[in-house]
């Protein structure tokens, strides 16, 4: 489910669907009392978790509040960079050893 | 005595609570219920006016609780209904002039007498509205399909459990159907998805609501009324009755009305209010 999900087919959402899609952000915010400088401290530090893993195109990132069938949800879309998609991961030992997938084949530096 | 005290709130003013609370009140007593209405809005008295009974205030609320008079002397019976009281707000204090410990003594008192307590709210979320819900053993939020009052109500429900009172229940006020179909107006089911509260009444945007205040005459009375009809099936349901939930569905364009008539239509019930946005 997309943040801001409106009816199919339609360009621009009506006033009404504005209202309500509004209302469902705020109220989460007006809830959990939390500003939007929270909210970017939040969206920082999942960046920094899932750039770990995976090239986000930081620009487009979202994070968002909102609340879904009465529960209160908090949405991260991160598009990830087609150019640079890389994938790591731990060994099962546990010792932090990265494996670097390039999609052109070239292994990359770890931590960059 | 299983009497009921319901409280009428919204948080945000001009919403319509004591009109609701008149309305409300009065269906109730149509029904033959014995009922008090409470203006709690000490301070900014109105409920008197909308139930055209201010030239007959002697006693109000405070003098009751401070014990100026007793409760009897300062209940106003009806113009019309022999089972229905006013309890007027003082117009001459402000709303600490009574405590929570007081009110919720009062809605005793009055519990002895009536089958039906209705206490219009102040708006706000201050000491007038913590009095108005401290004796209630329900709370029934009014809101307008419009954001600030939408989100107001959201707060009033936070503040309502926080309180330790069941959940409230919901009614809609002043929906304009016009707007809701050109999707320039938040519908009944955005509402409800966005609080999560049940749905008690809704009430369509309707000028003879204007014309029964001016009259000082609760538009309960007004068989025209759209409104008021509302108003009367918003008090069945309290009274436990199953009025299906369709008052912004009349009147239908003449096309629906042939496809109901042919048998096409769906049946204007709860669930087609429900899926209208879907």
């Amino acid at each position: 489910m997309g943040v801001f999900q409106f009816r199919v087919g339609r360009k621009n959402p009506t006033p009404g669907e504005l209202a309500k899609e509004r209302l469902k952000v705020l109220l989460v915010h007006d809830r959990l009392r939390l500003n939007p400088a929270q909210l970017e401290i939040i969206r920082q530090e999942i960046l920094e978790v899932v750039s770990r893993r995976l090239a986000i195109d930081e620009e487009q990132v979202q994070v968002n509040l909102m609340n879904a069938d009465g529960a209160e949800m908090l949405y991260a879309n991160m598009p990830i960079r087609r150019e640079k998609v890389k994938f790591e991961w731990d060994p099962p030992s546990g010792n932090y050893h990265a494996y670097v997938l390039e999609p052109d084949g070239q292994d990359d530096e770890e931590g960059k | 005595m299983d009497s009921r005290v319901i409280t009428i709130t919204s948080g945000k003013g001009g919403v319509g609570k004591t009109t609701t609370t008149a309305n409300v009140g009065t269906a109730l007593a149509i029904q033959g219920k014995k009922v008090a209405v409470v203006d709690a809005d000490i301070g900014l008295r109105n409920l008197d006016a909308i139930l055209g009974l201010e030239n007959r205030i002697v006693y109000d609320l405070v003098d009751v609780v401070e014990g100026q008079c007793r409760l009897r002397q300062a209940l106003i019976k009806d113009k019309r209904l022999p089972e229905l009281y006013l309890l007027p707000a003082a117009q001459t204090r402000d709303k600490n002039a009574v405590n929570s410990i007081q009110m919720e003594q009062l809605c005793q008192q009055l519990r002895q007498e009536f089958d039906f307590v209705v206490i219009d709210s102040p708006a706000g979320i201050e000491q007038g509205f913590r009095n108005a819900i401290v004796g209630a053993d329900e709370i029934v939020i009014v809101a307008n399909p419009e954001m600030a009052s939408v989100r107001d109500a959201d707060r009033i429900i936070g503040l309502v459990e926080a309180a330790g009172k069941s959940e409230p229940r919901l009614i809609l006020n002043r929906l304009r159907p016009d707007m809701v179909k050109r999707g320039d107006m938040m519908d009944v089911a955005d509402v409800l998805e966005v609080l999560g509260i049940d749905l008690l009444g809704i009430i369509p945007e309707d000028e003879s609501i204007i014309i029964a205040t001016n009259k000082g005459e609760p538009a309960v009375y007004d068989k025209r009324s759209r409104a008021g009809h509302a108003f009367l099936n918003t008090a069945q349901r309290l009274l436990g009755e199953e009025i299906p939930l369709n008052e912004v569905q009349e009147p239908a364009s003449l096309l629906e009305r042939l496809r109901r008539l042919v048998g096409f239509g769906p049946a204007p019930t709860e669930k087609r209010i429900r899926s209208q946005s879907s």
